[in-house]
């Protein structure tokens, strides 16, 4: 025994879990069939390959930003509940790693799938964007955007997996509120109304998305639309200071509010 | 502190339902103490409670001197395999070690080296780099035992370690339990159902019931101050059935039986702990050889069903 557990040797193992039990691949080979679909759709479809070159890029960050989050989130959502379910938590338990280590190493494992899907993204964004010098500016803007509501989700997933009584209701929590999240910005264009702002704005995904396309199809300063990140920034400190200051008390062997 | 592990009116409430209630033990080095108990006894909840999974509700305990309120450093002195441990499927028993020994700041190297032992000293070293998916059950449960022994505990829980193995299995395991205990002098409690195997290795025996400890002391002492000898099966040759049957009857506070499928056998049953040894002298004494005479009523099981089931005692 010569120190005390660092939370990299949980992220470590957990990154290993994922990338090497299968789930992993699984969901980046999803996730990028679905990307050449939308690359492929943007680039040829007669309907909408009317969109500039910009928008299509636009368009595809989009979709590689908000699945690259789901599948984060899914996994996130597993993450604690699954052991339980799984009987391994209990043996990770019975360690000396704090339970706020084996949280962060957990966010830190889920976040390695983000991190891969957004290197996925990246050569469609390039082909799409060949000949447009704003390739660059939307891999900047993506990974940034991204990596915040990445983190954000990821946190908010563990600490639904920590306090679920199963991993069911875990993933169904998290995957619900990713949708309401998702939805409005599906909506048809609201006119503009000071509601209709306020919708976007305090939703984290639906005002990410609206920055992004702020800068990369109408061109607008990259500080110009700042007051839109607002909203993700915030869900990243809420969510993250919850796990952080929160989380560790449910990372134990029985879920629920009230397991002991 | 006197010994590895002292336990003092350690209690668990869950709700309404008390599953651990004012246990008291305390344990030596090299000591392999039997819990013993129905389902539902608090045989599970009280390895939780020293292993620092659960908080007690009340009372303490100290592993190895370091007091109950300390978690992180309790976990560091005892070594558990729980009762229904799952196990990566995907990873190499090898690989599961080191991990185990890397959570306990163990230098990667070192677990690497530590893990190579430990494996070997569960009679794994041929499957130690196979996937766990691919090992029995019995092979699984040797993991487990490895696995809580990545820290050289002082004491190590195992909660129904030969829970679903076969004979051979649970007799290899037994045996790894002595090792633990007789080798590197580790405090083992093991918690269990079967009760020869707390008869063939346990040094002292506490019996759970209702989540309180109804008895403990030594296997003998249990068996003798419980288990009050009532009744006995005696073998004698097919001729001398009926001549040993008047002996017995003829002996105060005996009456006996002889059933049609075992006509040599006869079922005697005794008032007085005492009475069996005059039933038997009386047997002896008229010249009826004894080809064998059984005892019900003096082993852990008897004892066992007495105090957990309501038995007359």
């Amino acid at each position: 025994m010569t120190k005390g557990p660092s939370w990299r040797v949980v992220a470590v193992q957990e990154s290993r879990d994922l990338w090497v039990s299968g789930r992993g691949p699984v969901l980046l080979f999803a996730y990028s069939v679905l990307l050449s679909v939308i690359s492929y759709l943007a680039g040829t479809n007669q309907v909408l390959n009317f969109l500039e070159q910009r928008e299509a890029v636009n368009l595809t960050l989009q979709v590689a930003v908000t699945v690259g989050v789901l599948v984060t989130l899914l996994v996130s959502a597993d993450a604690v509940s699954g052991e339980r379910e799984r009987g391994t938590l209990e043996s990770l338990l019975l360690t000396p790693m704090s339970r706020r280590g084996i949280l962060v190493g957990k966010l830190t494992a889920a976040l390695s799938l983000w991190g891969a899907a957004f290197l996925v993204g990246i050569p469609y964004l390039w082909v799409l964007g060949r000949g447009v010098e704003l390739v660059g500016k939307a891999l900047v803007l993506g990974v940034a955007v991204g990596t915040v509501l990445a983190v954000a989700l990821a946190a908010f997933g563990l600490l639904v997996s920590a306090v679920s009584n199963s991993n069911k209701a875990s993933l169904a929590v998290s995957f619900l509120v990713l949708l309401a999240l998702f939805a409005p910005a599906q909506l048809p264009p609201m006119p503009t109304s000071w509601i209709g702002d306020a919708i976007t704005r305090v939703n984290p995904l639906g005002s990410a998305t609206t920055y992004l396309s702020a800068v990369l199809v109408k061109g607008h300063d990259w500080t110009r639309d700042l007051s839109y990140l607002i909203s993700p920034v915030v869900a990243l400190l809420v969510a993250g200071g919850l796990l952080v200051a929160v989380g560790p008390r449910f990372v134990r062997l029985i879920g629920g509010v009230n397991g002991s | 502190m006197v010994g590895a592990l002292e336990v003092e009116g350690l209690t668990k409430v869950f709700g309404r339902r008390v599953a651990v209630d004012g246990l008291s033990f305390t344990a030596r080095p090299g000591e392999v103490v039997g819990l013993l108990g129905p389902n539902g006894a608090g045989k599970t909840t009280t390895i939780r409670l020293l292993s620092t999974v659960l908080k007690p509700t009340d009372g303490r305990f100290a592993v190895a001197g370091v007091e109950s309120t300390e978690p992180a450093r309790i976990r560091r002195r005892v070594g558990v395999l729980p009762e229904s441990s799952g196990y990566p499927g995907y990873v190499t028993g090898t690989d599961y070690l080191v991990y185990h020994a890397r959570l306990f700041g163990v230098e990667r190297r070192a677990a690497a080296e530590l893990a190579g032992k430990l494996i070997a000293g569960v009679d794994l070293a041929e499957r130690a780099g196979s996937r766990i998916s691919t090992y029995s059950r019995g092979m699984r449960q040797r993991l487990g035992v490895a696995r809580a022994m990545v820290n050289d505990p002082d004491v190590v829980l195992l909660d129904e370690p030969t829970l679903g193995l076969d004979p051979a299995g649970q007799r290899q395991m037994l045996g790894i339990v002595r090792r633990i205990a007789g080798e590197r002098g580790a405090t083992v409690v093991l918690s269990t159902h079967m009760l020869h195997e707390v008869e063939q290795v346990c040094s002292r025996v506490l019996i759970l019931d209702g989540g309180k400890v109804v008895v403990s002391g030594t296997v003998d002492e249990v068996t003798r101050a419980v288990a009050v000898q009532r009744s006995g099966r005696l073998r004698v040759p097919p001729g001398l059935v009926e001549r040993a049957r008047e002996v017995l009857d003829d002996v105060s506070g005996v009456s006996c039986e002889v059933t049609r499928e075992r006509p040599d056998v006869i079922t005697v049953r005794v008032a007085g702990a005492g009475d069996t040894n005059t039933a038997l002298a009386a047997v002896l004494a008229a010249r009826v050889p004894v080809l064998a005479f059984e005892v019900d009523g003096a082993r852990l099981d008897d004892a066992f069903l007495a105090l957990t089931r309501g038995e007359p005692r």
